[in-house]
């Protein structure tokens, strides 16, 4: 029986005013613009900037109206559909049951016009493919519900709230971001990734500077060194600046609330950002420290979802704060399966020897080179090399560890970023043993948990190999027990 | 030093003859074609040219007879004595590899979609691959080089088990 068909909507026509603004739509003629700029040049002066700008503004404001006029889109009881397109008509039907979250956007020109944009992930047949429904510009309340509609599958006419923070009796507040937690952001590398990339251009810029401009600088009367400590102190400061700014920017008043059957996430200083995941897709958790966060026990915890596109995102749940947070989020999430078990000696010895060997053969050549040239650079880096081995041998020996619990299991590896997955045994949907002729040498073995969230797989680098179909058994279904060697089936 | 055993359990069955043939012949193309190579180099550099050139005139053709010792006298008849696979009550199980070795067991409540392919040296000796997809990107199970209508059986028998026992898959 066909579903009835619900009536199509369309998003408000203020959305022409701020694609048009933003230029929507006029972007994607860009690259066919800046050929014929180049093509006729400036030649004309003023007049001829102030006819382009106005040119190109009617243009997007014409873009922007056609798309505006041809998209609508519906959510039924069943599906949403949207159809949109200028010239071909584009239809797509989303199924409700393949919906796996909805994201209310609200960027600052939307902010301006009160509309929000709503993202709607869906998950396609294959694994690792998503695709989106974007609806953008559309006022507060439909967009809310919008939202509340698709994730319940019902339409409840008419009873939208104005604001996006509703208050059913329901509600938990699960964490709320605390400004300190700032105070982390230099030590995290994505958070720095973004002012180094300015420092390094300030540089560049420096660089290119024509020289009378720098000129002048010496005759100060300061001591070379100086310009450079203060250059260098500089660079620093603005780089731990930029790098608090960013996270900011991101993260401002991030807000985590259980409303019902779904988490809740807001954020965003400019961009507002809601996300919400259904607490019943969740398969488990992940914790991870990078080796700043280490040492001064920041941590960021993220959620391991079935189906979500841009999990590395929106996943997140405590993008930045105390280890303690971390773990007691973690845990609400996901049972805690105990303390991890350490890998077995042979583990650390083959670190060290991997480490060793790379260290003994760039030392073995830098005494080639001593002998044969009389250069001593490749040799000192090879005894440095060698030496520092152990010591990242050991970090990277530390981060191995695996642990079984009653209804869930973790996984943790990593020295850079030490990640551990808390995982339901629910969770795996197979396994795979991997065991290399080096490992089988040191009786050891890789184990993945495949799962159908996160990053796909978890790896339990290198344990004991006669511990496998134990900890496969005891962290997933019966099925596991095919694993079990004949001789040791119960 | 005496290899350990092995972790886990063997899968119960092996493959068909028919795919050490096959491998065989993905050797010999493998070795044509880096032979070609490697006779290009030797034709076309001259022994004169400075720098490396005289050791690699010895080191690449060395490099090449090893390679094809292996790829066709050797690394097939040891592929299939590892390659092992096995559709369990409740689960498919493989193992694969060859220096490496990896075993994968997927439950069959979990199976999304069965896929048969035949590549054409497979269909020159009667043979096709059996995937089965899960959910996760890593746990896919690939059974190498069945014969195939016994491919044709296994993913029939998988693919209606898996819709009786489907639960979430994910």
């Amino acid at each position: 029986m066909p579903p009835p068909l619900p009536a199509a909507r369309r998003t408000s026509p203020r959305v022409v005013l701020v694609h048009t603004v933003t230029f929507k739509q006029a972007r994607q003629l860009v690259p066919v613009l800046i050929p014929i700029l180049a093509a006729t040049g400036f030649g004309g002066g003023m007049t001829t900037v102030v006819l382009l700008a106005i040119g190109i503004t009617l243009l997007s404001l014409a873009a922007a109206a056609l798309s505006w006029w041809r998209f609508s889109y519906a959510d039924g009881p069943a599906a949403v559909v949207v159809t949109r397109g200028l010239l071909s008509r584009s239809v797509r039907t989303v199924p409700n049951d393949r919906i796996r979250g909805v994201e209310v956007e609200e960027p600052v020109v939307h902010r301006l016009f009160g509309l929000v944009r709503v993202r709607i992930d869906a998950a396609a047949g294959t694994a690792g493919q998503d695709e989106e429904v974007l609806v953008d510009g559309v006022p507060r309340a439909e967009g809310d519900r919008l939202r509340v509609a698709v994730l319940t599958h019902r339409a409840p006419a008419g009873e939208p709230s104005a604001d996006d923070v509703e208050t059913p009796a329901e509600e938990e507040e699960l964490f709320r971001w605390r400004n300190r937690w700032l105070l982390y952001a230099p030590l995290v590398g994505s958070y720095l990734a973004l002012p180094a990339a300015g420092v390094a251009a300030l540089f560049r810029l420096g660089d290119e500077l024509p020289d009378p401009l720098l000129d002048p600088l010496p005759d100060v009367e300061v001591p070379g060194g100086w310009v450079i400590a203060l250059l260098v102190a500089g660079g620093l400061l603005l780089l731990i600046a930029g790098s608090i700014i960013g996270a900011a920017v991101v993260n401002w008043k991030f807000r985590l609330v259980r409303r019902g059957g779904t988490l809740v996430a807001v954020r965003g200083l400019f961009t507002r950002r809601h996300t919400e995941l259904e607490i019943d897709r969740i398969r488990g958790a992940s914790v991870s420290q990078g080796l700043g966060m280490r040492w001064v026990g920041a941590a960021r915890t993220g959620a391991l979802v079935t189906g979500l596109a841009d999990a590395e995102r929106r996943g997140q749940l405590l993008p930045l704060g105390p280890r303690g947070e971390g773990w007691a989020l973690a845990h609400r999430l996901v049972e805690d399966p105990g303390p991890l078990t350490a890998h077995p000696p042979a583990a650390l010895r083959r670190r060290i020897v991997r480490a060793l060997v790379l260290g003994v053969l760039v030392t073995a050549g830098g005494a080639l080179l001593l002998a044969t040239t009389g250069r001593w650079d490749l040799l000192v880096a090879g005894v440095v090399l060698t030496v520092l081995g152990v010591p990242l041998a050991r970090g990277l020996y530390a981060g191995l560890g695996h642990a079984v619990g009653p209804r869930s299991f973790s996984v943790r590896s990593g020295w850079l970023v030490r990640t551990e997955a808390v995982l339901e045994q629910r969770a795996v949907i197979g396994w795979q043993v991997r065991q290399s002729w080096f490992q089988r040498r040191a009786g050891l073995a890789t184990v993945t948990a495949c799962v159908g969230a996160g990053s796909g797989g978890y790896d339990a680098v290198d344990m004991d190999a006669a511990e496998v179909p134990a900890f496969t058994a005891a962290a997933s279904g019966p099925w596991a027990g095919a694993l079990a060697p004949a001789g040791a089936r119960d | 030093m005496t290899t350990a055993p092995s972790p886990v359990r063997e899968p119960a069955w092996s493959l068909p003859r028919a795919a050490i043939g096959l491998w065989t012949t993905e050797g010999a193309i493998s070795a044509v074609f880096l032979w070609l190579g490697i006779g290009a180099f030797l034709l076309f550099v001259p022994a004169s040219a400075g720098g490396p050139v005289p050791v690699l005139r010895w080191v690449l053709p060395t490099l090449g007879l090893a390679q094809l010792i292996v790829s066709v006298g050797i690394s097939p008849w040891v592929k299939h004595r590892i390659h092992r696979w096995e559709i369990t009550a409740e689960a498919a199980y493989t193992r694969t590899g060859w220096l490496t070795q990896t075993w994968t067991l997927v439950p069959i409540s979990r199976i999304q979609t069965v896929d048969v392919t035949r590549g054409v040296l497979q269909q020159m000796f009667g043979l096709a691959t059996v995937a089965v997809l899960t959910a996760s990107s890593q746990g896919t199970v690939r059974i190498w080089h069945l014969e195939h209508g016994m491919a044709q059986r296994v993913a029939d028998d998988l693919a209606r088990r898996a819709e009786m026992v489907r639960d979430q898959a994910t």
